[in-house]
């Protein structure tokens, strides 16, 4: 009895040796994930304020030079004009430095709720002018937060309107985004030139859709994609949360 | 006279190693394991030597079984403080053991072997390794069993006491000559003290590179 009681223990604690050593890995590749995530959000960061800084603030003052360079002070009403409307480049360009500040607090923008952090992205979106978009957003008044998924929450959506943006050709977004019985339903719908899912998943490569199911799997989500080849695409991510 | 018979044999190796890896060895336990040593191995010669000249070496048995059971009940609680700290299971084996300890001295008398105390604290012995075993398997950790002193020496104590309250509850069957002199039971006995002590002197080499490991 005692020799079986010992073979039995070992196997056991061997077992239970696998099982804590699973769980430790697990949470190494979280972590891991978690740092690549944070990474990918910081990037994405610095890519819009580097986009918006040329393309935006950069014009602004540009126009601003070319404006106070063609001031005539023997005109003064003409150059009151150019003034003025030079102070109200310099004014909106100050407005849009406010913008980009606020999104270099990175991972803070996820730390005001999740809901902020969505609707900071939307914003982004708004702006570029390219979309009509019909927004939902009811996870401003979010009680619980989940720092950790969050971050994670935010990536899978700036990865999503990066897929958009750069293969769907779309002009219609719809967004929609609530908490239902502890679970995060997350919602984009747009009318662009769609693909064969199955078809991108079996490949294993292209739009970052591998990188979406991974980090979906590692917070226990279920991500629900329906697309045809010129019908557009509906995803669907719901999560639980927190 | 045989006065280094199998047992004192076991007995005096197992003390030897004892000797060599606990000598520096600062915890209480590891400490009393090396004095329990050498009283197993004085006693043992001692009882042997008398038992050469037909001198009547019961009561010096009788005597060592206080302290078998009082270093085996610390060893246990040694071994079961790691997982628990419950102690009155084992506060209740200990006065139980003492109660039959001494109401057995003055109901069979000192000279007469007590049989009874070694057979109850036996039983005691092999519960409480089940369940050390038992909260080892229930904790969430896992311990390097090939290496862990606690492990086998709690292994020896669960086969050496099982196997003697086997052999108690078969006594009659086994009390059975082989070997021309030598009975089924001294075999058993000496198998048993061959395994007791084998699993001791390794959770002693194992407890000495734990020390040397946590240094």
């Amino acid at each position: 009895m005692p020799i079986f009681l010992m073979m039995y223990i070992r196997s056991y604690n061997r077992h239970k040796k696998n099982h804590i050593l699973e769980k430790e890995n697990m949470r190494r590749e979280f972590e891991s994930e978690m740092l690549q995530t944070r990474i990918e959000v910081q990037e994405k960061t610095m890519q819009t304020i580097a986009t918006e800084l040329h393309d935006n603030v950069g014009q602004l003052l540009s126009l601003t030079t070319l404006t106070l360079n063609s001031v005539n002070l023997n005109n003064s009403e003409k150059a009151a004009q150019k003034i003025e409307n030079s102070l109200s480049l310099v004014n909106k360009s100050i407005k849009e430095l406010r913008e980009l500040a606020k999104l270099l607090h990175g991972e803070q923008i996820v730390e005001t709720g999740i809901g902020n952090a969505i609707q900071q992205e939307i914003n982004w979106l708004e702006k570029t002018g390219t979309f009509e978009l019909s927004v939902s957003n009811q996870l401003f008044d979010l009680k619980e937060t989940s720092p950790d998924k969050d971050l994670i929450i935010l990536r899978l959506l700036q990865e999503i309107i990066n897929n958009i943006i750069k293969h769907a050709n779309a002009t219609i977004i719809s967004l929609n985004f609530y908490h239902d019985n502890h679970i995060l339903h997350l919602s984009v719908k747009e009318n662009g030139v769609g693909f064969n899912y199955e078809r991108i998943k079996a490949k294993k490569s292209g739009m970052g859709l591998n990188s979406i199911s991974k980090r979906i799997e590692m917070i226990n989500g279920k991500l629900i994609l329906n697309s045809a080849p010129n019908n557009g695409t509906n995803i669907l991510i719901e999560i639980p949360y927190p | 006279m045989l006065l280094f018979n199998p047992i004192v044999c076991i007995e005096l190796t197992c003390l030897a190693v004892a000797v060599v890896f606990l000598i520096k060895d600062k915890t209480l336990f590891w400490r009393l394991a090396l004095c329990y040593q050498i009283l197993v191995f004085t006693v043992e010669l001692a009882g042997s030597y008398m038992g050469g000249l037909g001198i009547h070496n019961l009561w010096l048995y009788n005597i060592f079984i206080f302290f078998e059971a009082s270093f085996i009940f610390y060893g246990i609680h040694h071994c079961l403080k790691i997982y628990t700290k419950q102690k009155t299971a084992l506060i209740f084996g200990l006065i139980l053991t003492c109660i039959i300890y001494f109401s057995s001295f003055i109901i069979r008398g000192f000279l007469v072997y007590n049989s009874i105390t070694i057979s109850v604290m036996s039983v005691i012995f092999v519960i409480f390794t089940l369940y050390y075993y038992y909260l080892l398997l229930k904790d969430s950790s896992f311990i390097d069993i090939r290496t862990n002193p606690e492990f086998w020496w709690i292994a020896g104590v669960l086969f050496y006491y099982f196997g003697s309250t086997i052999s108690n509850i078969f006594y009659d069957v086994l009390t059975i000559n082989i070997f021309g002199h030598m009975s089924l039971t001294y075999l058993i006995f000496v198998i048993l003290c061959f395994i007791l002590y084998g699993l001791w002197t390794y959770s002693y080499i194992c407890r000495a590179k734990q020390r040397k490991l946590q240094s």
